[in-house]
């Protein structure tokens, strides 16, 4: 049973405000982010870079054909129809403009995501460090040439030049620039959480001897940097697999195009125009979701940076969606890091008063969150400070002694702490022991709480009940949680019985009481066996062998070097509630990808209603036209300026993605069946059917 | 009309009693439980794995029974190819006849092996009894019992278990459900009417003393497999038509419940094995639905008759269509054959798909094109998952998981081996579609030019990579007609492809499915086995089946449809 | 038949072994030309027999062009399959 003080420096801080106000960080420059990005949507252009892109490259290879075609309208025979080299023309430009809407929307992705990395990057120049060579001596050095293994001086003022692990000295550090925290982080070797200082960051008093730990260009921010910008993003498997969808029904349309001309031929005895088979293939091939899937990943990348947490690959984020169960710790993660007193429980017939008298003079000078909580609750209950507290004297508490008190004016020597702890205090003194105070201990165990005994001299008063705060709010979030079908588990050092009541009030599925770091790997271990994907945070040095063997790992940002290296993301806010962000944005990226491919495919009906018709009006099949698209011109042309306008007016939805709601998989299924299924159905007759109306009206066909 | 409705209610509703019963049959069969045929059949099986050296413990995985599956049917094409070959040395040729021509033979061989029977011949005229018997009534069962097999490894790999022996699952299919039914079914047959004898034709004087020689043959039992292992080669060149084969509507109706009772089952089977009834049922119902709307398109199409024939006899009611349906059927039990016959992939016919009104020859192509309503002998019930499957990608993202079915991840693999199903289709179908159509003289020898004769190409085509085997006729594809050659080697190449490509990307994905590790299931993953999730599917099924087809059908019978509408 | 199975005294003239290194050094590193080039050399063959099928009512120059949209359409369905077999090269 740990005491109510606590004597390191508070690493954890406690992030302030609603969550949405915490989407800050670095602020992000979007300015001429549009103009950039219109320019390189006309640089990727580039046959090369649209090989990448089948879908869209089918798109490109047609729109040289077409404007072949607007040069020589008999290319390929002749063709019967008027004005063919106006009408190839049109279409020349409305399929010019889907490759550049298309790129448009992962250049604007990326020009969004590069500003997150300018942002980041700015944290990171270049900077001269003070290497400590073998020898003693030191020598400047530029922050680039740092290897990881070397060891590095910085004093006060200085920014840090890399990521580290400190080896000597006790300094404070700022690290809002990564974190958007302003008040500064306490950094000392040995300690778990506070060892570790990351590149970027700058000190503000004392010094530092740090070792680096990563090579230029591999820190996490650098790895962050390569995420967002979408450059070097390596496909997630979910993407890979939506990719050969998407391959494949452009090859079965193509070959449904590539054997229409024959089939036609026969049946009506003109050949039919190579545009408009062209139009008839791009109409059908899945443009929507072919133009938007990069944007989506690179933005959704983008949204976890934005949400101040750093991943190393896009693969952790995807996995997020599919997590199963989740692994806690209990402090700070579900409960707040400080217990609050909560009631008094006098023993040895002394009255509440005398002991709120007691606790009071034991706390007057603890100022630590616990202690001043038992003030207000003395307070509370009428007691007053009944000495000069500038003659008394404030005992710090120690690991060692594992109490705090003052020392009275009078000479007395009013103490609480740990009931082991005071029980012994009480001995030396020569007061008497009562099994009272062992039922009070035992209750306030049992309500989950931590008790504290308080005593004067050789006198026992009480035990107070320091509750442990569950975070308002956390239940919801587990409910939430639990009706997407992920599994919460706590772990916790505490007794059987503190860990049960906590849990119960929490709402998580499960707990592990007295857990040891081994706990924490065969839970991991035993969940993965059953087939689920495991999340967990955790910031000590001994996580870090759980954090790697979860599919997910986020360390905190305060906590060692080993838990960052071992972890797939670091949480800049070191804020453990985090992680059920992330899932929701992880499944967030599947959902658009989803929703947008199911609506690509969709809205295939509409337009073979509008193409089909108009291709083969001699064969009579008019009655097709159920929109009454008012000529076979037009209606090419607007399926194919719809089928151009729906990627710009997605461009919003594949950036910020689909809004996702805690719901269970069929409550969410029926809802955006509904939208993105039958929307993508009826949307497009509707709106071709207005393009139809304008394009008539204008008279371009 | 309303008899005819009464006809088809009740057929249907047989099929619908008897699908639970047969289903869980099958899966007793194949899990494997205790049957009642065990002490007759458990010896015989016993000896024929003896006697083929099957060692019945041996799991095999996707590859091992892919060749398993290519190399039995490689040795049993090259038995059936001699044999038709050689007919004329071969006994029981009571009229003497000789070899076919080599691409005939070929392309017959292809035909029956692949479990098509699609028949550029005239059965009385060109095979004798024992090639009839020997090699084509053989390849019946063997072939049958193939499509089953694969159906149901596809069906222990989905579910998680591995996928059994090849051999064993080749022996059971035929000794517990092909051959127990078939002899129960022949033997009806017989008692209905149906000749089966070894004697040659029957020569009888006619009324106005012409002679005429009256073919006949051993058709009962080959009657009854043909119909129920969707085999669909008729002993007669007019099939299902012809009084020998099928002489009543009691007949008629026998034929038509064997030919649909297997497929249905199978997907009872397939919850059986899954240990979800509810979906199996749920899918059932979806695919029945699907299949009573075709019915009714066809049957609404028959009954209201050719307008332009109808405006000619200018009666007040309007006339049914009986242009090439035999009498004793009438519009109704014709519609629902045709309707049957090309959504099981059967491929018999009682009466001419090429007569049939356009809607007649938009359901039949239809079924075809989806290859899911019923489907093939176990290849149509697997074909069905892959759509499953592909849905659950499609729309199983956007319940913001990895989309899994029965527990198991769909990756990048799976939906490249779905795809390959999905792709084999339509390049078999439209590719040699478009050549023939580019070259109509010499090529194709359409009788009807126009919509119809385009319809008439892509049947064919389609019927032979949906390894149907039925005929909408009317094409110029038999030996001697020049345009026959053309026929029987492209025919040749989709009855290939169309299913042994499937049948190994189905062994593949089912052999990975089974390895992965299962997830349990929690809120968060999407239910396949709901009504809307069903939907989604069927949604899916038609989205992505029917727009790959969709200009076809629309120059075709669509296109005729309103021809005819609109009186020219 | 591939090139290099001609016996060398058919082709008029002799290439020396050296060409055959530098097509293929050629074709790792910048292969999009090359291929362009062997495209058309395709076509040389194909562009004949599609204005032989046409029956005389495409001219001469229609031909090719055709000939030329039916190579890049096969060469399309050919990358499409890499793409479907082997997706994570894109």
């Amino acid at each position: 049973m740990d005491s109510a003080n606590s004597d390191s420096p508070r690493s954890r801080r406690q992030p302030g405000g609603p969550r949405a106000s915490r989407k800050h960080t670095p602020k992000v420059n979007t300015k001429g982010l549009y103009q950039k990005a219109l320019w390189q949507a006309f640089v990727k252009l580039d046959p090369r870079v649209e090989l990448k892109n089948p879908v869209m490259f089918v798109v490109w290879l047609g729109t040289i054909i077409t404007a072949l075609m607007t040069i020589n309208p008999n290319l390929f025979g002749p063709t019967p129809g008027d004005n063919l080299r106006v009408f190839n023309g049109l279409i020349t430009v409305v399929l010019f403009l889907t490759v550049v809407f298309a790129n448009f929307a992962e250049a604007v992705a990326e020009g969004r995501g590069k500003a997150q990395a300018d942002a980041l990057r700015s944290t990171k120049s270049e900077t001269t460090a003070r290497k400590v060579m073998p020898d003693g001596s030191v020598q400047s050095v530029s922050s680039t040439d740092l290897r990881r293994g070397d060891r590095i001086r910085v004093v006060a003022g200085d920014i840090i030049p890399a990521d580290g692990e400190v080896l000597e000295g006790v300094a404070s550090v700022d690290e809002s620039a990564i974190t958007g925290e302003s008040a500064p982080v306490l950094k000392e070797p040995g300690s778990d959480v506070a060892s570790s200082v990351t590149g970027g960051t700058r000190i503000r008093s004392d010094e530092l001897l740090i070792r680096v730990t990563s090579d230029p260009g591999k820190g996490f921010i650098d790895r962050m940097i390569a995420l967002v910008e979408g450059a070097e993003r390596a496909k997630t498997p979910n993407e890979i697999a939506l990719t050969v969808l998407l391959a494949v029904l452009t090859l079965i349309f193509l070959i449904v195009v590539a054997t229409l001309p024959t089939i036609a031929y026969y049946v009506v005895g003109s050949s039919v125009s190579v545009a408009l088979l062209i139009s008839l293939l791009v109409a059908l091939i899945p443009t929507t979701i072919g133009a938007l899937l990069s944007a989506i990943g690179i933005a959704g990348m983008d949204r976890v940076a934005q949400f101040n947490v750093i991943a190393t690959s896009g693969r952790a984020v995807e996995a997020c969606g599919d997590i199963g169960t989740l692994v806690l710790d209990k402090t700070g993660t579900i409960t707040l890091g400080n217990r609050l007193a909560e009631e008094f429980i006098p023993v040895n017939g002394h009255s509440l008063e005398e002991m709120a008298r007691v606790a009071l003079a034991a706390s007057v000078f603890d100022q630590t969150p616990e202690g001043r909580s038992i003030v207000r609750l003395t307070e509370e209950q009428g007691a007053k400070v009944d000495f000069d507290t500038s003659k008394a004297e404030g005992i710090e508490f120690s690991a060692k002694t594992r109490m705090s008190g003052t020392h009275l004016p009078d000479g007395g020597e009013v103490r609480k702490g740990a009931v082991d702890a005071i029980k012994g205090f009480v001995r030396s003194r020569g007061g008497q022991l009562t099994p009272e105070l062992d039922t009070a201990f035992e209750r306030v165990s049992r309500l989950g709480g931590t008790p504290l005994a308080v005593c004067q001299d050789r006198e026992l008063y009480g035990v107070i009940y320091l509750k442990d705060i569950v975070k308002p709010g956390i239940r919801e979030r587990f409910d939430q949680l639990r009706r997407m079908g992920v599994r919460t588990v706590m772990l916790t050092g505490d007794n059987q019985i503190t860990a049960s009541v906590i849990a119960e009030e929490a709402g998580v599925d499960d707990f592990i009481a007295e857990a040891t770091p081994e706990d924490k790997i065969e839970v991991i271990q035993s969940e993965q066996a059953q087939g689920k994907l495991v999340a967990m945070t955790g910031d000590g040095t001994n996580d870090a062998p759980a954090l790697a063997q979860a599919d997910v790992g986020v360390a905190m940002n305060s906590g060692t070097q080993a838990a960052k290296e071992a972890a797939n993301m670091v949480d800049l806010d070191s804020d453990p509630t985090k992680l059920i962000d992330i899932v929701t944005i992880g499944k967030q990226l599947l959902i658009t990808r989803g929703a947008l491919t199911t609506f690509s495919i969709a809205n295939d009906i509409a337009k073979y209603f509008a193409i089909i018709p108009a291709m083969f009006a001699t064969a009579g099949i008019g009655s097709l036209n159920v929109m009454g698209l008012a000529s076979a011109q037009s209606a090419v042309l607007s399926a194919l300026i719809y089928n151009a306008l729906i990627i710009p007016a997605l461009i919003p939805l594949a950036l910020t993605g689909v809004k996702f709601r805690p719901l269970t998989a069929n409550e969410l299924l029926q809802r955006n069946i509904l939208i993105y299924g039958l929307g993508g159905v009826v949307i497009p007759f509707i709106a071709i059917k207005l393009i139809d109306l304008v394009v008539a009206a204008v008279g371009l066909a | 009309m309303f008899q005819g409705l009464i006809q088809i209610a009740l057929t249907l509703v047989i099929v619908v009693i008897l699908t639970p019963i047969l289903g869980s049959y099958i899966a007793r069969v194949f899990l494997p439980k205790r049957t009642l045929l065990d002490p007759v059949m458990a010896p015989i099986e016993k000896g024929l794995y003896a006697l083929g050296g099957v060692r019945t413990q041996e799991e095999m995985n996707g590859w091992q029974y892919a060749r398993a599956v290519l190399y039995s049917n490689i040795a049993m094409g090259v038995l059936i190819f001699f044999i038709l070959m050689n007919q004329e040395w071969l006994p029981l040729n009571p009229t003497g006849l000789s070899a076919p021509t080599w691409d005939t033979v070929l392309h017959t061989t292809i035909s029956f092996i692949t479990n098509t029977n699609q028949q550029h011949y005239s059965g009385e005229t060109t095979m004798s009894y024992f090639s009839q018997m020997a090699a084509l009534g053989y390849h019946m069962f063997t072939s049958a019992a193939t499509g089953l097999a694969v159906g149901i490894a596809f069906i222990r790999g989905l579910t998680g278990r591995p996928l059994g022996n090849f051999y064993v699952d080749l022996i059971r299919s035929i000794t517990r459900i092909l051959l127990p039914i078939s002899i129960v079914g022949a033997v009806l047959l017989i008692i209905l009417g149906v000749p089966e004898t070894l004697a040659g034709p029957e020569i009888v004087t006619t009324l106005d003393g012409a002679t005429q020689a009256i073919a006949r043959g051993p058709v009962a039992h080959f009657e009854i497999i043909k119909q129920l292992g969707e085999n669909g080669g008729g002993f007669f060149a007019i099939n299902s038509a012809h009084p020998f084969e099928n002489p009543n509507p009691a007949t008629n109706l026998l034929e038509t419940v064997a030919m649909v009772c297997i497929p249905t089952a199978l997907i009872v089977t397939y919850g059986i094995f899954a240990s979800n009834k509810k979906q199996g049922w749920l899918l059932f119902g979806m695919v029945f639905v699907i299949f009573l709307v075709l019915i009714g398109i066809t049957a609404f199409g028959e009954y209201q008759g050719n307008p332009l024939v109808n405006s000619l006899l200018g009666g007040q009611q309007p006339q049914p269509n009986l242009e090439g349906k035999e009498v004793r059927f009438g519009w109704a039990q014709s519609s629902l054959w045709a309707v049957t016959t090309t959504a099981t992939m059967c491929g018999a016919i009682n009466s001419l798909h090429d007569s049939f009104m356009p809607p007649g020859g938009f359901s039949t192509l239809f079924n075809m094109f989806l290859q899911i309503i019923w489907g093939g002998q176990g290849t149509g019930t697997a074909y069905l998952f892959i759509f499953l499957i592909l849905s659950v990608f499609a729309t199983g993202l956007m319940v913001g998981r990895t989309p899994e079915f029965l527990g198991r991840k769909i990756e990048k693999r799976e939906i490249g081996l779905a795809s390959v199903v999905l792709l084999v289709h339509p390049i078999i179908v439209l590719i040699p579609s478009a050549i023939t159509l580019a070259f109509p003289e010499t090529l194709s020898g359409i009788s009807n030019p126009g919509f119809h004769g385009l319809s008439q190409v892509v049947y064919e085509y389609t019927s032979a990579a949906a390894n149907n085997g039925s005929g909408f006729e009317g094409l110029g594809d038999s030996q001697p007609l020049p345009t026959g050659l053309w026929w029987n080697l492209s025919a040749s190449v989709s009855l290939l492809a169309g299913r042994y490509i499937p049948i190994a990307a189905l062994l593949l994905l089912a052999d990975g499915m089974a390895r992965k590790q299962p997830v349990p299931e929690t809120s968060g993953t999407l239910r396949t086995d709901t009504f809307l999730f069903t939907g989604v599917t069927a949604g899916v099924i038609l989205i992505l089946g029917v727009l790959t087809f969709f200009p076809v059908l629309a120059l075709g019978p669509v296109a005729e449809a309103f021809q005819l509408a609109s009186g020219q | 038949m591939k090139l290099a199975d001609l016996p060398n005294g058919t082709l008029p003239v002799k290439l020396p072994e050296s060409t055959f290194f530098l097509l293929t050094s050629q074709w790792r590193k910048r292969p999009l030309p090359l291929q362009l080039f062997l495209l058309l050399c395709l076509n040389l063959v194909t562009a004949p027999v599609v204005q032989a099928a046409s029956g005389g009512e495409l001219s001469r120059d229609n031909a090719y062009a055709l000939g030329l949209l039916g190579l890049v359409t096969l060469g399309l369905c050919v990358y499409l399959f890499v793409v479907i077999f082997q997706p994570e090269r894109f």
